[in-house]
């Protein structure tokens, strides 16, 4: 593989990623090329040290991916850390996107009922008043306050168990990524062969 | 998966060496990526996520350095944080190094003179 097919193969590969961060990952597998070729190797002998340009383009959007995520706690990255770690395969998909998929479903249910209640709670409150409920018009203030007041710490609660669930997911796929599998086998069974 | 024992093992061990290469030096990529290469079977191109998860993780820091021939040239060098992380890794690693040798030492002596052992 020349200098030109790799790198493309690597920008193919990294597209989606932010062009600052994609340019920086870019510009280091560059200078690895020209340092190879100071140190007299040929082009195609840095590429094949450098392995498969796909897979590490692979590993370096889960890095950034699970690196946005450190940074910014909002839905998109957790989505695309959550994305990026599952496209490294570490996780058996099929398996574990069933569970996943109801996983999310159950905190989107939830998420839509600790909205109702909320608003079902300030209509209490501001129409209790004028209807005649059981108790008076402070009591149907207090009851409208109450319900708001539970969605609220609900909702509270269900965001940090989502924070914490996205975490430990990119916990987990780090830990268990195959960082040097690939790298390392066809290495691995030279040896074997010549001991 | 017995096979992945090796790789975790080598996974574990690769981040160890780069923090043990910068402590005694601050570096470049591909100056670390051909010295582990030599030492230890890697893919050079695995340094590039390494280095970039060790920067996430706050272990290393970058700097530019002016260079005479061609464009600037991105150094490496520990945190606070990286020499902490070197310390506590360095010891574990002796830690479990000794035990496993200990074990290996103590079961070749018996083991040894077993027959069919034609290894």
């Amino acid at each position: 593989m020349t200098r030109t097919e790799f790198l493309s193969r690597l920008r193919q590969g990294l597209v989606g990623l932010p062009m600052s961060v994609a340019a920086e990952i870019v510009a280091d597998y560059e200078t690895h090329f020209e340092d190879g070729a100071a140190a007299g190797r040929s082009e195609a002998e840095v590429a094949s040290a450098l392995g498969d340009p796909a897979r590490l383009a692979r590993e370096l959007r889960a890095e950034a991916g699970a690196q946005r995520w450190q940074q910014e706690k909002n839905p998109s990255a957790a989505a695309a850390a959550v994305f990026a770690v599952l496209g490294l395969g570490a996780i058996d998909i099929l398996i574990l996107l069933p569970i996943l998929m109801g996983v999310i479903g159950a905190l989107f249910g939830v998420g839509i009922a600790v909205i109702a209640v909320f608003i079902t709670g300030g209509g209490i409150m501001v129409g209790g008043p004028f209807l005649d409920i059981p108790g008076g018009a402070f009591a149907a203030i207090l009851a409208g306050l109450g319900l708001m007041a539970g969605a609220t710490s609900a909702g509270a609660l269900l965001a940090i168990v989502t924070i914490g669930l996205v975490n430990a997911i990119v916990w987990f796929a780090r830990l268990h990524y195959r960082l040097l599998k690939p790298a390392l086998e066809p290495q691995t069974t030279v040896v074997g062969d010549v001991a | 998966m017995p096979e992945t024992i090796e790789i975790q093992l080598k996974k574990g061990v690769l981040g160890l060496c780069v923090l043990a290469l910068l402590a005694r030096a601050d570096s470049y990529a591909y100056e670390i990526a051909s010295r582990l290469s030599d030492a230890i079977d890697m893919g050079e191109g695995t340094i590039y996520p390494l280095m970039r998860r060790m920067q996430t993780d706050g272990l290393v820091e970058t700097y530019l350095v002016e260079s005479s021939s061609g464009p600037s040239r991105k150094y490496y060098r520990l945190s606070p944080a990286g020499r902490d992380a070197l310390a506590a890794q360095s010891a574990e690693w002796t830690h479990f190094t000794r035990a496993v040798d200990a074990i290996v030492a103590n079961d070749e002596a018996p083991v040894a003179p077993a027959p069919g052992e034609a290894a």
